[in-house]
């Protein structure tokens, strides 16, 4: 415990130096905010276009959607903040820069982490929070002390899964050089996380539901907060799928660093 | 007790045999043919507190094998390890707190941040006191300037400047050894003997015992007493600098292209006129130019030099310091015995 | 010309090094038509027409503007902001070539070949493996053409992009406008149709729409009266021309900046 603590501490001391560092850039800060929300609110957008002419996709209403979508926005935020840079992780294994990690006293994946504080996501998690505001407040959701809980629970269960999910593919360049159509194709998967995986039948309910189990970033999670009494069974399982992927994936990565010795001799 | 200490240390890696071509590939999915390659075999060696060993060995020769062993990386295939009294690979993290590392070719600091924050934040984290972090502060101070620095960002800094703050950064914590690897790479004569007398002075100071690996011999003359030479695996020296360099200071290379005109034969020329024996040898490179190497304890170069002047028309000329891979190749085949 | 050619086949030639780099844009295209499938069949649930179209047409148009979306896809504002940012950009000022001729040619050999290799699979899917009807007419022959100035357009807005790079670290910023706007305000996610009435007024006369609605329209509506089709190409011609000229002035800008800060 005294441990966690102390890296907890140390994470903020690197973070907030870094921070500081790039707040300098104040026009760029700006200029890359702005593409945030823009971009993060794309999405709605196309929702708010389609329920135009439509009442209910899938028997979900707008507002529920905008709230799946805040809740998806949420959950991928933690992703953006702490591994923004896991694209340049196979550049740093080809090269043999990332021996760097080895040689600190500190836990690998912890070292890896507190290089990169990406501002950009945190804007992505205030959007999210504002839509779920939005959202929560036009379906006039009761939120009890529990119901809170629950909802940080599965935000939380939803993040890891996204986290693990693209850290694992990136882990790929521990063994495989061309690693990045694996990273890149499972980056691509998330794009399904805010649509209803009711939609799916078949082998693509099957996809998304457990393969790359993206339907439990947001949709599934949502579900036990939109509608308690109408939850498919495998929303259950939310939470726990969060921490399994999420150990899977430091399995994956500690494999990937003990058999990775570095380029030359 | 000895620093470090490995007993018949061996590692070996595995490596995929990768067949040729689409066919081949397809094979490899399914049988996999497998090599042995020795790149660390039956190391032996001791090093007390306070030694600055010089570990050089051409490229491929196991060096960094050998380090990545030390400092807990990698685990060895067969042999003893114990560095400070105990097993390096059973515990990285206590291992990476009493030592200390510099890589020449690229930073360990955090780019973005001034250098003063690195520094704090390694304090923070190898738990170095308030007191005693001020009191080497200042030492660097003294000795390099290096308060000047504090507040630039690490990625604005030239080369030189940057290899002063990693190797405070290294020594920061008071390791028992640092590991230098390639410490003054590409800097100039004046900032090299800044370092060389930088890392002298902390392993006065501290007695912090220091690894340094190298191709760069005129560091490990300044700096290192002692001189560990690696080949292939294995130890092919284990002694003094001082006899390597003057096997080394002695011998020179002369490079020569022959201009178009020239028909002759430059090899056997000098071959009959300086024999093996005299410490003459010559070898055509694949580029046109021939290299003859000369040992001055033995013949002058001003006289191999002049006979080839009248000899031959000679198009280019170039005269260099002996190469690494030479001088192991001289050791080796005996030239220390 | 010939030495522009050379630079196009010298990048398809790249381009097909990068085959995995393929194989997923095309893998990762089916799957989104996939679940392009699913989200308009729940979207149009029984019902037949929808803002004056139907499924098969809504399917048709949605998902060939996904697979647009990559043919269009250059990466010339990535490739700029490298080649400023290092300094590398010198290299072409020196030589005796057009540097927006040089991306141009560049980005259109990958666009090429991203053409014959991600369409096949993608029309397959559409027409066999979902059944989705395809309308042949006149729109069909000219759909080619559309492409083409859709390409240049889009051409146009990637490059400005990497100019702004003359001025600016904050590409990533730009970017993502530039394409969030591009994909959402051209009718490539959702056809302009959808949009209500006084939106669609506006969005009609952006250049955005001259990129995916003009020739995604062509495709999925190629027997609309040949007057309406040609107006919609003349459209794309005067966006092209504007935009092309709007960006060789912002070049000549750009290029003042580097000679006088010396880059």
């Amino acid at each position: 415990m005294k441990r966690l603590r102390e890296y907890i501490r140390l994470y903020f001391l690197i973070e907030a130096q870094y921070i500081k560092a790039r707040l300098h850039y104040r026009a760029d800060f700006f200029i890359t905010s702005v593409g945030m929300v823009i971009s993060s609110l794309a999405t709605i957008t196309v929702f708010w276009v389609l329920f135009d002419s439509i009442t209910a996709l899938a028997g979900w209403s707008f507002e529920e959607m905008v709230f799946i979508y805040g809740f998806y926005l949420i959950a991928i935020s933690p992703m953006q903040i702490f591994f923004d840079h896991i694209w340049q992780l196979r550049f740093e294994v080809e090269d043999g820069r990332f021996i760097k990690y080895y040689f600190r006293p500190l836990n690998m994946m912890f070292y890896y982490m507190s290089e990169m504080f990406d501002i950009k996501g945190v804007v992505q998690l205030v959007v999210g929070i504002v839509l779920l505001i939005y959202a929560s407040a036009n379906l006039a959701l009761s939120w009890t002390f529990g119901q809170i809980l629950l909802l940080i629970a599965v935000l939380v269960g939803g993040a890891l899964v996204q986290i693990s999910l693209v850290v694992m593919a990136a882990s790929t360049a521990f063994w495989i050089i061309d690693s990045w159509p694996v990273l890149s194709l499972t980056w691509k998967m998330r794009e399904m996380a805010p649509y209803p995986m009711t939609i799916f039948s078949g082998a693509f309910r099957i996809l998304f539901t457990f393969v790359i189990p993206v339907g439990f970033i947001a949709f599934y999670p949502s579900t036990l907060i939109l509608r308690p009494g109408d939850v498919p069974m495998v929303a259950y399982f939310a939470p726990v799928i969060g921490l399994t992927t999420f150990a899977l994936m430091y399995w994956v990565w500690s494999r990937g660093v003990n058999s990775y010795s570095g380029t030359g001799s | 007790m000895a620093l470090i200490h490995t007993e018949d240390l061996s590692k070996h890696f595995k490596i995929l045999n990768r067949r040729q071509g689409l066919a081949g590939s397809v094979r490899d999915l399914f049988s996999r043919d497998y090599r042995t390659v020795r790149a660390v075999d039956g190391v032996s060696f001791d090093i007390e507190p306070g030694e600055i060993v010089g570990y050089i060995g051409p490229n491929g020769a196991g060096k960094s094998t050998t380090i990545k062993m030390m400092t807990g990386i990698l685990k060895p295939t067969s042999g003893t390890i114990l560095v400070n009294g105990q097993v390096p690979y059973e515990n990285r993290i206590r291992q990476a707190r009493t030592m200390g590392v510099v890589f020449g070719q690229r930073s360990q600091l955090w780019w973005e941040l001034p250098v003063i924050e690195s520094f704090r934040i390694l304090k923070e984290i190898y738990g170095v006191d308030q007191q005693s972090f001020d009191k080497q502060m200042a030492m660097f101070d003294s000795l390099v300037g290096i308060g000047e620095l504090y507040s630039q960002q690490v990625r604005t800094l030239s080369l030189g400047q940057r290899m002063l703050c990693d190797i405070t950064a290294a020594f920061l914590h008071n390791p028992s050894v640092v590991f230098l690897d390639e410490p003054t790479i590409g800097l100039d004569v004046s900032i090299k003997a800044k370092i060389r007398s930088l890392i002298e002075e902390l392993n006065r100071a501290h007695n912090t015992t220091i690894i340094l690996t190298t191709h760069d011999l005129g560091d490990v003359e300044a700096l290192s007493r002692r001189l560990i030479i690696i080949d292939k695996g294995t130890i092919l020296y284990d002694g003094s600098t001082e006899k390597v360099s003057d096997l080394v200071g002695s011998y020179r290379t002369l490079k020569v292209q022959l201009s178009q005109q020239d028909g002759g034969n430059l090899n056997d020329g000098v071959r009959d006129r300086f024999g093996e024996d005299d410490g003459v040898s010559v070898q055509p490179e694949e580029d046109g130019w021939t290299a003859i190497t000369i040992d001055q304890g033995r013949v002058p170069l001003s006289d191999v030099l002049n006979h080839v002047m009248t000899t031959s028309q000679v198009a280019d000329v170039r005269i260099e310091e002996i190469s690494m891979e030479s001088v192991v190749k001289r050791i080796y085949d005996g030239a220390l015995r | 010309m010939r030495k522009y050619l050379a630079v196009l086949r010298g990048q398809m030639m790249r381009g097909l090094a990068y085959r995995s780099g393929f194989f997923i844009s095309i893998v990762g295209n089916l799957v989104f038509i996939g679940v392009l499938y699913f989200l308009w069949r729940s979207v149009y649930s029984g019902r037949d027409q929808i803002n004056g179209l139907t499924f098969d047409q809504t399917l048709l148009y949605v998902a060939l503007g996904s697979t647009v979306f990559i043919l269009l896809k250059t990466h010339v504002d990535w490739v700029m902001s490298f080649e400023i940012r290092e300094g590398a950009v010198v290299i072409y000022l020196i030589k005796p070539v057009d540097y927006q001729m040089v991306m141009l040619t560049f980005s259109a050999g990958s666009s090429l070949l991203a053409a014959v290799i991600v369409t096949a699979p993608t029309i397959a899917l559409l027409v066999w493996g979902l059944g989705i009807g395809w309308p042949i007419g006149v729109g069909t022959a000219l759909a080619p053409l559309a492409l083409i100035l859709a390409f240049l357009i889009s051409f146009c807005f990637d490059y400005s992009v990497g100019l702004s790079g003359f001025y600016t670290e904050s590409m990533w910023g730009l970017g993502i406008v530039k394409d969030t706007l591009v994909v959402v305000l051209s009718g490539a996610l959702i056809p302009l149709q959808f949009f209500p009435e006084s939106l669609r007024e506006i969005l009609l006369w952006l250049p955005f729409q001259a990129v995916y609605h003009v020739p995604l329209m062509m495709i999925t509506q190629p027997d609309r009266p040949l007057g309406v089709q040609l107006t919609a190409l003349g459209v794309q011609v005067l966006w092209a021309v504007a935009l092309f000229g709007l960006t060789r002035l912002f070049y000549s800008r750009a290029i003042r900046v580097l000679r006088i800060a010396g880059g």
